[in-house]
């Protein structure tokens, strides 16, 4: 019987610029490398429902593009697109992100799988150029300070004391 | 391949308090984090950190303001000690953050095992 992983994922703030996500997954290497980076694999999970995935190209390459198009049930659309700087099967890539509607917040993707036993362990690590492009993904209405220290308290707390419902 | 596409949308979610702007100050959070250990006269909170008793009692008074400190007299003393309830926004915003990654890194996950399931019966 293999375990149930389902919302196990490990994020991490670990500096002023990087998002960390671990995560492991019952099934060997190759398998979860191919579902990672193959076009057929990526448009059967890459959108959240009731979202659809309109477009979903990946050059796998180093200096191949991926572009990747989401529609929300309204209608938007979300455009991912980048470039692979490394890849080394089944164990790695490393890719720009960017998100079209920030425009100024590149950021490099490194995607890492390590294999023990049958259980892949995936680590993703999105580093941002500059601290202005990782607090989009980090900060709160308009603020501009970084959210590492504080989601360090946050645990700490949550670990000492309950929240009240 | 990205499967990050979501956090936008996470990030961009409105969340406007004054918890917020109180606990963005680094010397806040510091106290905040001293706190956690039980409660403290403002003189403990002095000695644990850097700070002049002047500024950690100008920060107590903005930490009270938005209710994440709360405070009693004892004796000559006030003790200060954490609210956490008043933390709930935050905590929301980061469930809502690791709530995404996870909604997506399940969806690979059962995709991975449908995979395998029916790469039993034929496709090996």
């Amino acid at each position: 019987m293999t375990p149930n992983r389902h919302g196990s994922a490990r994020i991490e703030f670990p500096n002023e610029l990087d998002v960390l996500i671990t995560r492991e997954f019952d099934a060997p290497i190759a398998l979860v490398f191919d579902v990672l980076t193959k076009p057929e694999h990526v448009s059967k999970w890459g959108a959240t429902p009731p979202d659809q995935m309109k477009v979903c190209e990946i050059d796998l390459r180093v200096g191949g593009t991926y572009h990747h198009v989401f529609v929300t049930e309204d209608g938007t659309e979300c455009s991912f697109r980048g470039t692979y700087l490394e890849i080394e099967p089944p164990v790695r890539t490393v890719e720009t992100w960017l998100f079209d509607g920030w425009p100024d917040a590149e950021a490099v993707e490194t995607m890492q799988l390590h294999e023990t036993e049958g259980v892949t362990t995936l680590t993703m690590r999105l580093a941002f150029r500059d601290q202005a492009g990782r607090d989009h993904m980090t900060r709160f209405d308009g603020q501009e300070e970084s959210f590492d220290a504080m989601e360090d308290i946050l645990r700490s707390l949550l670990e000492t004391e309950t929240v009240p419902e | 391949m990205s499967i990050s596409e979501y956090d936008g949308r996470v990030a961009r979610a409105s969340t406007t308090s004054d918890v917020f702007n109180a606990i963005a100050e680094a010397d806040r959070r510091d106290i905040l984090d001293v706190l956690t250990t039980g409660e403290k006269a403002v003189g403990a909170i002095v000695t644990q950190l850097s700070l002049s008793q002047p500024q950690v009692s100008k920060h107590l008074k903005v930490l009270s303001e938005v209710g994440l400190v709360r405070s009693r007299a004892e004796g000559r003393l006030r003790l200060y000690r954490l609210e956490p309830a008043r933390l709930r926004p935050l905590h929301d915003w980061l469930a809502k953050y690791e709530q995404a990654w996870n909604d997506r890194l399940d969806r690979i996950d059962d995709y991975l095992q449908e995979l395998q399931q029916q790469g039993d019966g034929s496709d090996t």
